[in-house]
């Protein structure tokens, strides 16, 4: 029983964050075009950025309530309390998501497209400036008593360093969202997002240069969590490893190429994700609470694998397919019928 | 404006607002999914054009009701976080665990297979896609299983225990299979067909008395009334049996919709109020019409109730549900619906077996016509006041008997709820009103008879996916069947 109280939160832990992983990625791309389809010349172009994503935006969005399930059946405590800390985040994010996923129907069949352009474009950047606040907020730690009950205010998840965390989420889905377009489009549409990918790549990297000097500085328990042996040579070699992938990135984009970019960026997004992962475990609250201390009871745990880990690469299988039946460019500008 | 103060107070009316707003987009594409697996079914096996055109059109109606439907999901899901903290963490043993069953065996497998179904029928043969649109119909009624099994367990909570405050399962099997659990999934299942059919019925009818397109819509209609058949009086079956349950697991909820405020002891016959006016302040009814002994009869099938039926009066104030006009009215309301369904589609079998429903006779039945227009919003109303009945009659408990509602709320300042709660209104509105108007858009504009039909020879431009205004079809008769 020891081993499994230990044993089955990590398994959760893992879980989860291939989830989190796999919604970063899919609707990071997916909400990064949305912000880009606020710069569009012209309409043709955003009813182009909009069919590239008629047909998996609602797949991809899925990850995130699945991944919503499964924090709140194994980790209800953690569910709750940051629930609950970033009401405000939360909501914006949700309120983007309502924009967007309406724009995708009512602009098709309205003829007075601009209101539902803009409540695509920005719904689409309220939802990542959400996330992105609230992975800020996560971070920097949520404040809560010894039983992990939120005990902060409202506006506690604001402060700088969270802004810059957010701007920055904001950048790299707009990169991995360019790279996509790159990948998907041809003609002038893709010459726009090869410059739109190589600006947006040099602002993600300013940023997690910022983010990553910065956090060390300002918080004492990031600093000892860092510089422990041996994950001090793991987190070393992250930012090397990630300045690596920036530079073969563009070098893709200058070398013009169509699919490397979109790699090269997800490779980025797994790199960011795995130091996060690093930084963060075995916190669910970071450095407040453990996951040891928020799970859910083992026979949950263990109920919960049953009945969704067999589904688990099933559903990477229909998404795959999924992508494999609408693969190639993206023509026209209509979407639906 | 006490109430503006007050967190739980707010937290649940966004929570009701939420969940009443959303509610109106699942029940279509739920029950509407099983229409579509028919319709092409049926194309697949008579390869007769119209069929398909039928999926056609009324998957237009489904995916302008998917996109609100997940998008005013996640709001719901996310609430149980921000607003219900305390009892997301009391419950989640069990209640989370059903969330996620809910993402992974029904929203991806949903989401997943949309896209084909909508944007696929070029792209994948036939078969695939009759997969894909079978998955996709699986994927919302696995949906409509695990939120109903998670609602019901919040009804009915069994397989474990409270300890310490937080729920422990001991028995997962027997959590799942609460004792609500299976009449409310076949409930609701029904519920979103029945409000499907009746919609779709009612769009067909009034093509039929514009004088649009007859032959094609008395096809949609006689299709909508066919399974009508087997539907409306199973509804109102299931209903009874959940009702009886209700008396048994529920008595504070079933003296409610009853208005019941006095007891009537086992053994004696119980009068039935059909009408009147509750007076909470009072603990009774200011006016009533009632029938002499007959809710023996009602919840029993006898005249003598076998076991005493508990009125109001017998628990304090705090423990027992208010709003009772409320949970009275819109259980009538839910009743009225599914015996007016009932009666409509009698009466449009008698005149389909007198030859009545034909392309050439349909358009004279104009008053049963009129029936089915009137019958379409009816659906969710039915549904709408279920679900009223089922949560406000639930209440003082968020989970039955075990959490009150007071201590399910997350500490969080009212001003943050009325701020979203103020959003969601506002948000909410707008969406409601756009839906009204691109929906009777799509209905004026009419099926596009023109589609090319897949592994078919076509003769005109391949893909012409934006029908232009309405243009009668002059086709003679034949042509168009």
């Amino acid at each position: 029983m020891e081993t499994l109280s230990y044993f089955l939160p990590q398994v959760w832990f893992v879980v989860l964050a291939l989830f989190l992983f796999l919604y970063v990625m899919l609707d990071g791309f997916d909400l990064g075009v949305g912000i880009l389809s606020l710069t569009s010349s012209d309409d043709e172009r955003r009813g182009i950025l909009m069919t590239s994503l008629s047909n998996i935006w609602d797949a991809n969005e899925t990850w995130l309530v699945l991944m919503g399930g499964g924090l709140f059946g194994a980790f209800p405590l953690a569910y709750g309390t940051i629930l609950t800390a970033l009401y405000i985040p939360i909501l914006t994010m949700v309120f983007g998501f309502i924009f967007r996923a309406v724009a995708f129907e009512f602009r098709e069949l309205s003829t007075r497209k601009f209101f539902w352009n803009f409540a695509f474009g920005a719904g689409s950047f309220l939802a990542a400036l959400g996330q992105g606040f609230a992975l800020g907020a996560v971070l920097k730690g949520i404040a809560v008593d010894e039983t992990g009950h939120f005990i902060g205010t409202t506006w506690d998840w604001l402060s700088i360093p969270s802004t810059l965390v957010a701007l920055t989420l904001i950048q790299a889905y707009v990169l991995i969202g360019s790279t996509y377009l790159v990948w998907k489009t041809t003609g002038e549409l893709q010459v726009t997002h090869y410059k739109t990918a190589k600006l947006a790549a040099w602002t993600t990297l300013i940023g997690a240069v910022f983010i990553t000097i910065t956090t060390p500085i300002i918080y004492e328990s990031a600093r000892s969590r860092l510089f422990q042996q041996p994950l001090v040579y793991i987190f070393a070699v992250i930012p090397i490893l990630g300045v690596w992938l920036i530079w073969q990135l563009l070098q893709s984009l200058n070398r013009q190429e169509e699919r490397a970019p979109f790699v090269w960026t997800i490779l980025l997004f797994v790199l960011t994700f795995l130091g996060l992962g690093l930084v963060v475990f075995p916190y669910i609250i970071p450095t407040k609470i453990t996951i040891y201390e928020a799970a859910a009871d083992p026979s949950s745990l263990v109920i919960m694998i049953i009945f969704i880990g067999f589904l688990i690469p099933i559903m990477l299988f229909y998404n795959l397919y999924q992508y494999i039946v609408f693969r190639g460019k993206v023509t026209g500008g209509q979407y639906g019928e | 404006m006490e109430f503006l103060s007050d967190s739980v107070v707010l937290s649940r009316m966004q929570f009701a607002l939420t969940a009443i707003f959303h509610m109106l987009w699942p029940v279509l594409t739920t029950g509407m999914g099983i229409y579509l697996v028919i319709v092409e079914g049926v194309w697949l096996k008579t390869r007769n054009p119209d069929y398909y055109l039928h999926a056609r059109f009324w998957s237009k109606f489904y995916v302008l009701n998917f996109g609100i439907g997940v998008a005013t999901g996640i709001p719901m899901e996310f609430q149980f976080g921000t607003n219900w903290a305390p009892f997301s963490e009391a419950a989640g043993n069990f209640f989370g665990s059903v969330i996620g069953f809910e993402a992974s065996w029904a929203f991806m497998l949903e989401a997943a297979f949309l896209g084909i179904m909508l944007f696929g029928w070029e792209r994948v043969n036939p078969a695939i896609h009759y997969l894909a649109t079978i998955l996709v119909a699986v994927g919302a009624n696995l949906s409509t299983l695990w939120i109903l099994t998670a609602n019901s367990w919040m009804q009915t909570p069994a397989g474990g225990e409270m300890v310490n405050g937080k729920f422990i399962v001991h028995d997962y099997f027997q959590a799942i299979l609460n004792p609500f659990m299976v009449n409310s999934v076949l409930h609701m299942f029904f519920a979103t067909l029945e409000t499907s059919l009746f919609v779709i019925g009612g769009i067909s009818a009034w093509y039929v008395l514009k004088d649009r397109h007859q032959a094609f819509f008395a096809k949609s209609l006689k299709i909508a009334l066919a399974a009508a058949i087997a539907v409306a009086p199973l509804q109102i079956y299931i209903g009874h049996l959940s009702g009886e349950q209700v008396f048994h697991y529920q008595p504070t909820k079933l003296a409610a919709m009853e208005a019941q405020w006095e007891s009537s002891p086992a053994g004696k016959p119980a009068d039935w109020s059909l009408l009147a006016i509750p007076n909470e302040k009072a603990q009774k009814n200011d006016w009533e019409i009632t029938v002499p002994n007959a809710l023996g009869y009602i919840l029993e099938f006898k005249k003598n109730l076998s076991e005493p039926l508990r009125g109001l009066k017998e628990w304090q104030p705090e423990d027992r549900p208010h709003m009772v006009g409320l949970i009275y009215y819109a259980f009538r309301t839910m009743i009225a619906i599914g015996f007016f369904f009932a009666g409509l589609m009698l009466l449009s079998t008698l005149q389909w077996l007198r030859g009545k429903l034909s392309a050439e006779n349909i358009a004279q039945q104009k008053w049963l016509m009129r029936g089915w227009i009137l019958a379409a919003p009816l659906g969710y109303i039915a549904v709408e006041s279920g679900w009223i009945v089922r949560c406000v009659g639930r209440q003082p408990w968020t989970l039955y008997g075990q959490i009150r509602t007071v201590d399910a709320a997350s500490h969080i300042p009212a001003s943050n709820v009325l701020v979203s709660l103020t959003g969601f209104a506002t948000v909410y509105s707008i969406l409601f009103v756009a839906v009204l108007y691109f929906g009777s858009r799509i209905i004026r504009r009419g099926p596009n008879l023109n589609l090319p039909i897949p592994g078919m020879e076509v003769d005109k431009p391949a893909v012409e996916t934006t029908p232009g205004e309405f243009v009668p079809d002059e086709r003679p008769v034949e042509a168009q069947e």
